[in-house]
């Protein structure tokens, strides 16, 4: 169910887009932080080129929109003291279609593939797929996510 | 290091070992939440940065986000690929066993396939990272069609 928490969230659910334009403030601050210094991201055809794994931040723009009752960003920026238990990110996967520009107006959209319990654990399947408003294909990404974690031995 | 186009299986990708402070996790989550809403932004208190919020919800201790040590994957990617991965690479990480803040974490990488395709020689890897103990933390492959 869309709209309320992200444990709301529900196999089948087809999320609202999210849409954003990429600055270079963005790029800068994303490569900053995982210590990317790779050249070629400042010299592809004279623009600035996202790192691939900042689809991630595309992740969380796109439940800012769909889980309005925990706007993890808005929480994130206003220390909201998180009273749930943790969710951890328990897989990445993504497949790169071409880069992503500084002034791309970026479209976010997908779903969620699945939702289901394994060893007494809550986790949540996502398909997102990232392209330019004008229909570049930008990459796919799948996701895992365990969404309350507790010890093992509370799950039995 | 061997050129992209002349990796053959068994080849070992040139990793690197860095060192998960504090400093680095913090650093991280608020670039992560600049980016997000393109405003430069601080985080607060969440498993990653608290040593005792970690704890009260029944993590061992304080760890890093799993986006970190797949970014430092990205890296080792972009070192070998440069723009191949961009446009056309693929990158799975499972996070099987959390990476505690003050541990090294080691980033590897080994090639398990080469195959000629019409678009380019498709490059398949192993892509992990291990503590300095050889503790596999982070299990991964990636793939990388290599057109130059």
């Amino acid at each position: 169910m869309l709209g309320g928490y992200i444990s709301d969230l529900e196999k089948g659910d087809v999320f609202r887009p999210a849409e954003y334009v990429l600055t270079a403030f963005m790029v800068r601050e994303y490569a900053h932080g995982c210590e990317e210094n790779w050249e070629g991201f400042h010299t592809e055809d004279g623009r600035i080129v996202r790192p691939p794994s900042m689809v991630h931040v595309d992740k969380m723009r796109i439940l800012e929109v769909n889980t309005l009752k925990e706007t993890r960003i808005k929480f994130m920026r206003e220390h909201t003291p998180v009273t749930s238990d943790p969710r951890i990110h328990y897989e990445f996967h993504v497949i790169n279609h071409s880069p992503a520009y500084v002034g791309d107006h970026i479209v976010v959209t997908g779903q969620i593939t699945d939702r289901y319990l394994k060893r007494g654990r809550d986790f949540l399947d996502y398909h997102l797929e990232v392209h330019t408003k004008d229909g570049r294909h930008i990459c796919t990404y799948k996701d895992k996510t365990l969404l309350r974690y507790r010890p093992y031995e509370e799950t039995k | 290091m061997k050129k992209a186009s002349e990796l053959q299986v068994g080849d070992e990708l040139e990793g690197f070992t860095k060192w998960v402070s504090p400093e680095r996790v913090e650093w991280y989550d608020s670039a992560m939440l600049s980016a997000a809403c393109g405003e430069l932004s601080q985080v607060g208190v969440n498993i990653h940065t608290d040593e005792a919020y970690a704890k009260e919800h029944g993590l061992p201790s304080a760890n890093a986000d799993g986006m970190i040590s797949t970014n430092w994957c990205q890296t080792m990617l972009m070192k070998h690929f440069g723009m191949d991965f961009v446009k056309s690479g693929e990158l799975r990480n499972k996070y099987i066993k959390p990476v505690p803040i003050h541990s090294a974490l080691v980033v590897k990488g080994k090639v398990t396939g080469v195959e000629q395709t019409p678009l380019g020689k498709l490059i398949s890897m192993a892509v992990w990272c291990e503590n300095d103990q050889g503790v596999k933390m982070v299990d991964g492959d990636a793939k990388v069609t290599v057109t130059s």
